[in-house]
Parts: C-alpha cells; sequence; structure tokens
C-alpha cells in the first residue's frame, strides 16, 4: 500500500498554517517560529499521517496548535503594532489589515482560535469540528457569534477610531 | 431586512477576513519549501533503491522462468537437499529381513506349548481322554 506525502507541495500549507499562527499570536516573527516548528515537527512524523483521519493541512493545524499552546503566553497581539503603525504613512488597505489584525487579536481565546482555523487555516466548518472533537453546527454557531463580536470591535473602533489607538498606545 | 443586513455585512466580514490574511514573507516559504524537499529526496532516495532492488530481482526471475530456467534451478535445488539429506543421515546396521537364507536356516517360530494333560492334535490343543478301566503299565524288564 502507498503512502500519502502530506507535504508534498508545501508552498499552500505554508501559507495556511502561517495565516492560522498569525491570527493566534499576530503577525511577526513567532508566527514565524511557530510554523517553522510546525514544519520541523511535520517532517519527523510524517509517517504517522494518515490520510483517512482528514487532510494535510488539518494536521498540520493540529500540530501548530500544540506548538502555540507549549509557548508561554503572549500579551494582547496588536497593541505595540498600532502604536508604532500611526507614526507611518500607510496605505488604507494596510490600515484596514492591521486594525482586523488587531480586533482578531482583541476577541477572547476561543473566538480567535475559531477565526483563526476558518479564515487563516481556511479550514470548513466540518473540518473544524473534527479538529475541535466538536460538532459542526456548534462549530457554526459559535463561528457566527465570533465574527459578530469581531465586528463590534471593530465598529468600536472606527466610532472613536483616533482615541481609541492613543489609548492603547499610551497603555 | 436587519437579518438580510447582518448576512450582508457578515459576508463582506468574512471576505475582508480572507483577503486581508497573513502572509508569510517569501523568505519564510522559500526556506520551509527547501527544508521540506530536501527531506522529500532523502526518503525518495531510500525507497528508489528499494524499488530498485526489487525490480532487479523481479527481472531475474522473469528471464530465468522465460527460458524454463526456473525449473532447472528447482531440479538442481531439489538434488542439492537429497544429497545433503544423504551425507547427513546416520546409518546403522543394515539387517535384512526377508532372504533365501532366512527362509532356509531361519529359526523355526515357536509353537504354543499345551497344558499338562492335553494333546496338540491338528494344531489345537485338546484333553486327552483315558478309556475307564485300562491302565497302561510299563513292560517288566526281561534282560
Amino acid at each position: 500500500m502507498f503512502r500519502v506525502d502530506p507535504l508534498a507541495n508545501p508552498e499552500p500549507l505554508i501559507k495556511r498554517v502561517y495565516a492560522y499562527v498569525a491570527y493566534r499570536v499576530g503577525d511577526g516573527p513567532d508566527a514565524e517560529d511557530i510554523t517553522s516548528e510546525t514544519f520541523e515537527r511535520a517532517l519527523r512524523y510524517k509517517k504517522s499521517y494518515d490520510s483517512r483521519k482528514g487532510e494535510p493541512v488539518a494536521w498540520l493545524i493540529g500540530i501548530a496548535r500544540r506548538c502555540i499552546e507549549g509557548r508561554p503566553a503572549t500579551p494582547e497581539l496588536s497593541s505595540e503594532y498600532l502604536e508604532a503603525s500611526d507614526h507611518r504613512d500607510l496605505e488604507d488597505d494596510a490600515l484596514r489589515r492591521i486594525a482586523l489584525s488587531g480586533a482578531v487579536g482583541r476577541l477572547e481565546e476561543r473566538d480567535r482560535e475559531l477565526i483563526a482555523l476558518r479564515y487563516g487555516a481556511d479550514l470548513t466548518a466540518r473540518q473544524i469540528a473534527e479538529v475541535q472533537g466538536a460538532r459542526t453546527n456548534a462549530i457554526e454557531v459559535a463561528l457566527h457569534r465570533a465574527l459578530g463580536r469581531l465586528r463590534a470591535t471593530l465598529e468600536g473602533e472606527d466610532d472613536s477610531s483616533t482615541p481609541v489607538r492613543k489609548s492603547q498606545a499610551g497603555r | 431586512m436587519r437579518s438580510w443586513r447582518t448576512k450582508r455585512e457578515s459576508r463582506g466580514l468574512e471576505a475582508e477576513l480572507r483577503a486581508n490574511r497573513p502572509e508569510p514573507s517569501s523568505e519564510l516559504v522559500h526556506r520551509l519549501e527547501a527544508r521540506v524537499r530536501e527531506d522529500g529526496s532523502h526518503s525518495r532516495a531510500g525507497s528508489f533503491r528499494v524499488a530498485f532492488a526489487g525490480a532487479l530481482a523481479a527481472g531475474v526471475l522473469t528471464a530465468l522462468a522465460s527460458v524454463g530456467g526456473l525449473g532447472y534451478a528447482a531440479t538442481g535445488a531439489g538434488q542439492a537437499v537429497e544429497k545433503a539429506k544423504r551425507v547427513v543421515h546416520q546409518h546403522g546396521v543394515t539387517t535384512v529381513h526377508k532372504s533365501a537364507a532366512r527362509d532356509q536356516y531361519g529359526k523355526p517360530k515357536a509353537k504354543k506349548k499345551c497344558r499338562a494333560g492335553t494333546k496338540r492334535v491338528r494344531g489345537v490343543c485338546r484333553k486327552v481322554k483315558k478309556a475307564k478301566g485300562v491302565s497302561f503299565r510299563r513292560p517288566p524288564f526281561t534282560g
């Protein structure tokens, strides 16, 4: 019987794992380190991959989750980043991206995890349910609520855009 | 109306989350890709060696089979086993159980003795009946 190589096409996998990790711990060197560690572990335990249990990306995300859990807790993601970005002349979309990742960073751990799995790793609700050992319906509902909270956070930022940033900078 | 708006907004946010997904630096992607490919080439080399050995063995067997070499080889192996058996087998004293000499001079089979008071008659032991009033006495010695 032929064994499936889970890392046969690594580039899209690297991007998805990185996006997931960055939504969890913030974009930057930490996310890069965790992504590298994830792939090192994946190479080491490649033989343990079972294609019947799920797709390679779900397997890698499982490894990435353990890598993140094994790390010391990081402080809120984006406050420093936003503070620094105020002084730069950034374009609108870049600002929006920063605001978005900042809002994701301010979500609760569970919401952030769901957003990272759905929009970072691009997993379906069913795949997320498999990764988390939950029911698909429950994941869909939780995702919907997480999106609502994210929207509220973003709207709160938009309403008092400058003061919020200033208050964050003052922290 | 409100739910429709919420749905639209939700879709907009989802699209935004996907579009603004954090991306790794190209340096990280290249580094990890190279690492994965390097590992893959090592394991591929190992599996290539195994596959090559297997293919070679299959080729030799096919070639032998096509010219009847398999039967020849099997016979040779069988003969070698026979020879080995003969060499290894321990020989004891050979006893000839059936021969013309044994038929003539062989020890006769011991017949079963009949009990006292019986007599073999046509191969069967039977009681000897004594005639009533008749006594047998040895005749007197007359010199």
